[in-house]
């Protein structure tokens, strides 16, 4: 049976992309933030680009952190892609301290040195990841100024800037991708296809 | 380790893609959607894709464009520029399929604007683009608006817009289009190490971009049409950047039914 994948759509970010990568998986992709919709489908994708306390108050304001814990706690699968990935951390110190969905435990801090985590670079699955492994190695697509600090068992895989940046976190269903997998060309594609069949399997 | 990038340049002019030569003369060479899906096909590590005439034109940024690309489903990141006016010029410009945003007229019009960008996309999402030449031994920042140049010495020259900024791209507009016409001096003159730079402008030969890519605060080298020329040109660069941490050549190849 042919497959559905809610991109939550709360006003920030690229889910035009997001959702084209998806339907050129096969998959049938709903781009919304309605609640009776998001209840069709078969996973969540939360999507972002841009900073931490804007897309917090939009999914406060659509309602939507209160579902997505609720969905979380019920065993639905979620994928946070980039910013969607940090806003599953406790809290973020980006422009001040602003809580996060708190799904996955963790903190979102800026890169030392105010530097930038943009390009190609290869992540590292940790701990054998079942749903990650195929991917060990692969190049994806970063672009990001703060990182998710996650506790190593939180931590799926990373990618190396002068030391190890968490590029992934998993708590059950819940998966969190720092970089782009739909703009990582074949690699990325390969990786999400993964992590949607093995994330509805499990 | 972090790649350096190839990025795939297409250059738009009223509505069409062309193979522009100095920004004085042009040919036009078709759709702008066809040459964004070979770049991605190619396995290109970024698509700036630059519509040159929509500042001048205060036509905005071309937004119908954007929508068409969204339906192509690219699986490559995609930077957009081109009459960017405002904050929510740039957003819009994402929401519709854009990784990144680069600005160019608006450094010199609003540089207020770009603090806006930076904190509603994130400065990683924004990249300052500085039309260049090198005049007297300085370089010369262009205005394209003014039709006039200010000599680059110290972060004053700038506007203040530097810290709102992941990168910043020179241009040496000049000898764009030309091949291996890529002042080499250009980055060496520019007045800051410790910010990234990508390079375009008459960038065609390998071993020009290996030695402009050799240089520590290159993060990008971004060639235009000489990528168009002939098929797969993307690999072929890539094979012979020796010794430059890059990504392989490779396909992007998404034949992932499912």
């Amino acid at each position: 049976m042919r497959r559905t994948v809610g991109v939550v759509d709360y006003g920030v970010g690229n889910h035009a992309s997001v959702a084209r990568a998806f339907e050129a998986l096969g998959y049938r992709c709903r781009v919304t933030r309605r609640f009776e919709t998001l209840a069709t489908c078969d996973l969540f994708v939360l999507p972002g680009v841009g900073a931490f306390p804007a897309a917090m108050a939009a999914l406060l304001q659509h309602g939507l952190a209160d579902y997505l814990r609720e969905q979380a706690a019920h065993g639905r699968a979620l994928i946070g892609l980039c910013l969607g990935m940090q806003l599953l951390a406790d809290e973020s110190l980006e422009h001040g301290v602003t809580a996060g969905l708190g799904l996955i435990t963790g903190r979102v801090a800026p890169l030392p040195g105010g530097r930038w985590h943009i390009g190609w670079n290869a992540i590292e699955v940790q701990g054998g990841d079942a749903l990650l492994a195929p991917s060990d190695g692969v190049s994806v697509y970063f672009n990001h100024s703060y990182e998710f600090v996650a506790p190593p068992e939180c931590c799926i895989c990373v990618s190396h800037l002068d030391r190890p940046i968490v590029a992934g976190v998993r708590r059950g269903k819940v998966v969190g991708l720092q970089f782009h997998p739909e703009k990582s060309q074949a690699a990325g594609r390969a990786m999400l296809k993964n992590l949607v069949e093995g994330l509805l399997d499990a | 380790m972090l790649k350096k990038r190839l990025i795939g340049v297409v250059t738009v002019r009223q509505g069409l893609a062309v193979q522009s030569f100095g920004y004085r003369r042009y040919l036009p060479l078709g759709r702008p959607e066809v040459l964004v899906e070979n770049l991605d096909r190619w396995g290109a590590d970024e698509i700036l894709l630059q519509c040159i005439d929509r500042s001048s034109s205060g036509l905005g940024p071309d937004f119908a464009l954007l929508q068409r690309l969204a339906t192509l489903g690219l699986a490559t990141p995609l930077i957009y520029s081109g009459g960017i006016r405002s904050t929510a010029d740039g957003v819009e410009a994402v929401r519709l399929g854009a990784d990144r945003v680069a600005v160019d007229a608006l450094l010199h019009a609003d540089p207020r604007q770009v603090e806006g960008l930076a904190r509603e996309l994130g400065a990683q999402a924004v990249i300052g683009h500085m039309p260049v030449g090198v005049e007297a031994g300085a370089l010369v920042w262009r205005d394209w608006l003014r039709g006039e140049g200010r000599t680059l010495g110290c972060k004053a020259d700038f506007g203040g817009w530097l810290p709102w900024v992941s990168e910043v791209m020179l241009t040496d507009w000049a000898h764009e289009g030309s091949p291996a016409g890529f002042d080499e001096s250009i980055p060496d003159l520019f007045p800051y190490s410790d910010i990234p730079l990508i390079l375009f402008g008459g960038l065609s030969e390998p071993a020009q971009l290996r030695r402009v890519l050799q240089r520590p605060s290159v993060v990008a080298a971004a060639v235009g049409n000489f990528l168009s020329y002939r098929e797969h040109a993307v690999q072929s660069f890539k094979r012979e950047m020796d010794g430059i941490p890059m990504r392989p050549p490779g396909f992007a190849g998404l034949g992932l039914a499912p």
